[in-house]
């Protein structure tokens, strides 16, 4: 399994990113707006803008094949993950969450499970997670209100998410995809001890 | 060389008066939608679950086939006054269908209330559901109808337009590929127009698929379909549409900018390489959507990741350079118009940008349906293709000298795009701190920390949309008051071919 340690949050390499580049079109727009005053003969600006585009092209090019090369290595994907220690199964119906560990050789409309479950930390652990009427998403929050982890779990397929939980603690699971009136109301959680 | 006589482009006119007219009546409901839901969400008032999730599928369903209508009307009335012959008796009966479409769809949700989200995300709309079962019908019904209406006038638009222009072929810009002079001159929006299209038919056909795929299982109940593959349709025909509106805005910005700047824009090698490589990831980018759907294969995920990077390209390096070009030493008088263009390009870059973040599988573990997704769409819908459409209204109502005056219209525009981007920065927060989105409210969450932070973001958030309605509604007395006035059709509006 490929860890590369970004010494940052996802969400907080998101907003960064995102920040700087909206910092970026804003200065554009007020170079544009504050400059446009005067008058240059269009060829001549038209030469000036290819040039800049060139070298922009340049960069943004590379800036993408890093990033691809970087992203592509960190996929929550089967064939990308290491051997799990332990396993659990989770069925999700409206509205409700249902754990068990072990692989479950049930239809999940007749799976019996709780909505609590303890595991152990600093363990590889892969969810098995399906559901039994409509389509939900399976997310992990830790206590400070992150997500850590997350799948779809959509009727007649099972999506496998592994994760480590690094510390010890409460772990709620939320709903994340709409599945009906009380959606924002289906929660669970894994206590880890 | 095509003739199009001033009488047309004054029918013309009028229908796309009537257009923006149902579009300005719409366009503030939709809003005070979103208004309430936030309200809700900040506990300001108690709306109720099946009522906010009623208006969610309003708001989602409206906003998105609204903003597409009114960008397909303008790019029809801009194409039909210059570039090629467009059946008006057609327009108008598209017009029809789609209001009956759009009624089809108030009744179900505020008589039945259908509360299955904009998406229908199948098997929703016949499991569980606590609407009437005839407003799941209704509904497939009604966006079946629409779904018709759009059809026949992309499909005439691209008709009349390969008609004008000597075939297919020419439309995409293929012939300045090769060595052979180019005889007649293709308008950069007429090519922008056909690459926004082409997608829009073949990703309405899969929506054509889904919808009666969905309408055989409420008729037949027994009936079950692969949820994969449904799911697969609907977002290709989602995403497909809202990137449409978005392209079509950026036609008429191609055709109106230099209108303002003195600068041609013309067609070139570059800028038919650039738009033919945007058709092409239009196609493959919407496999994004499905990234936490692990069992999707893992070369359409990985596609996914690849269009939306490289979509980045020719719409950054060739359309915002390309403004650049437009706007840099002009002299251009920053009317209400061109400042409209100029912003709403901004929002689109900025909202591209967001979005390419979450385009990355690795950060989309993190992100995927917090509110960082409609922060993202809200930056380019909101901040992009809206402030095009009012671009567009104000060239459509004042003359150039009324829109350089109208500080009153300018000041409007201003207080929507700093409340507008102050809405979506609290989208923005919302999913940087993992609130989740379509959640009704926040209250039940066991988690404090993610219970507060949502409530008080969605109140910020409440305050700010008052402030755009405030800044809409002097917009509105500006391009209402001139709006129905005659004017002298200018010359520019006459055929150029």
């Amino acid at each position: 399994m490929v860890t590369i340690n970004l010494f940052m949050t996802i969400q907080m390499a998101a907003a960064i990113i995102s920040f700087l580049a909206a910092i970026l079109v804003v200065s554009v727009v007020v170079f544009l707006m504050t400059t446009s005053g005067r008058e240059e003969d269009k060829t001549s600006v038209k030469h000036k803008v290819y040039k800049m585009r060139g070298r922009y092209f340049l960069i943004l090019g590379s800036c993408i094949i890093v990033l691809l090369f970087i992203s592509l290595r960190l996929l929550p994907y089967k064939s990308f993950q290491g051997k799990a220690d332990e396993v659990v199964t989770v069925v999700a119906t409206q509205w409700a969450w249902k754990m068990e560990s072990g692989i479950s050789d049930k239809n999940p409309s007749q799976f019996i499970g709780s909505n609590e479950i303890t595991l152990p930390p600093q363990k590889l652990i892969k969810f098995l997670v399906t559901s039994a009427d409509v389509n939900h998403n399976f997310a992990i929050y830790n206590s400070k209100g992150e997500i850590v982890g997350q799948t779809q779990a959509m009727p007649q397929y099972t999506n496998e998410l592994q994760h480590v939980f690094q510390d010890k603690g409460d772990y709620r699971i939320l709903c994340l995809e709409y599945c009906g009136i009380p959606h924002a109301y289906m929660f669970a959680t894994i206590h880890i001890k | 060389m095509l003739q199009i006589s001033p009488v047309e482009i004054k029918k013309q006119r009028k229908f796309v008066v009537i257009w923006s007219i149902t579009f300005l009546i719409v366009f503030p409901l939709l809003i005070l939608l979103g208004l309430l839901m936030r309200m809700n969400q900040g506990e300001m008032i108690k709306i109720g679950m099946d009522k906010f999730y009623m208006m969610m599928t309003l708001h989602g369903l409206g906003m998105s086939g609204l903003l597409f209508s009114m960008a397909f009307a303008a790019l029809w009335y801009l194409i039909s006054t210059r570039y090629a012959k467009l059946n008006i008796g057609l327009g108008y009966f598209v017009y029809v269908l789609i209001l009956l479409g759009v009624v089809g769809l108030a009744i179900a949700g505020l008589m039945g209330k259908f509360a299955a989200g904009w998406y229908l995300l199948y098997p929703l709309p016949f499991k569980g559901a606590t609407w009437a079962a005839w407003s799941t019908g209704l509904s497939i019904i009604s966006l079946i109808v629409l779904g018709v209406a759009w059809l026949a006038g992309m499909l005439h638009v691209i008709y009349a337009l390969a008609k004008e222009y000597g075939g297919f072929t020419n439309l995409l810009g293929w012939q300045y590929l090769g060595r052979k002079e180019v005889k007649r001159e293709l308008p950069p929006i007429v090519m922008i127009a056909t690459i926004s299209l082409i997608p829009g038919v073949i990703a309405f056909l899969a929506g054509a698929v889904f919808l009666v795929m969905n309408l055989l299982q409420y008729f037949e109940p027994t009936l079950t379909f692969d949820p994969l593959l449904l799911k697969n349709l609907v977002f290709f025909f989602g995403h497909t549409l809202v990137n449409i509106t978005l392209y079509c805005c950026l036609g008429w910005v191609y055709a109106l900018l230099p209108e303002y700047t003195g600068r041609e824009w013309k067609v070139n090698k570059v800028l038919v390489y650039s738009w033919n490589a945007t058709l092409f990831f239009i196609m493959f980018a919407y496999f994004h959507h499905l990234y936490m759907d692990f069992v999707q294969p893992l070369p359409f995920q990985v596609a996914g990741q690849l269009a939306s990077y490289f979509s980045a390209i020719p719409a950054t390096v060739v359309t915002m350079f390309g403004v650049i070009a437009q706007l840099y030493h002009s002299k251009v008088k920053w009317g209400i118009v061109p400042v409209s263009f100029l912003i709403g390009v901004a929002g689109w870059a900025i909202g591209g940008f967001a979005a390419v973040v979450d385009s990355t599988i690795a950060v989309n573990k993190i992100l995927h349906n917090t509110l960082w997704v409609p922060a993202h769409f809200h930056t380019y819908m909101l901040t992009g293709v809206v402030l095009f459409i009012f671009g567009f209204l104000f060239y459509l109502s004042h003359t150039k000298e009324e829109q350089y005056k109208d500080k009153f219209a300018k000041f409007g525009f201003w207080l929507f795009v700093v409340a507008g981007h102050g809405f979506i920065a609290t989208f923005y927060s919302g999913g940087l701190n993992s609130i989740p989105r379509r959640f009704a409210d926040y209250k039940g969450i066991p988690i404090s920390s993610t219970h507060y932070t949502g409530a008080l973001l969605a109140q910020i958030a409440v305050y700010c949309i008052i402030a755009l309605f405030i800044g809409l509604f002097i917009m509105y007395i500006s391009i209402l008051l001139k709006l129905g006035k005659r004017r002298q059709i200018p010359l520019s509006q006459l055929a150029d071919g």
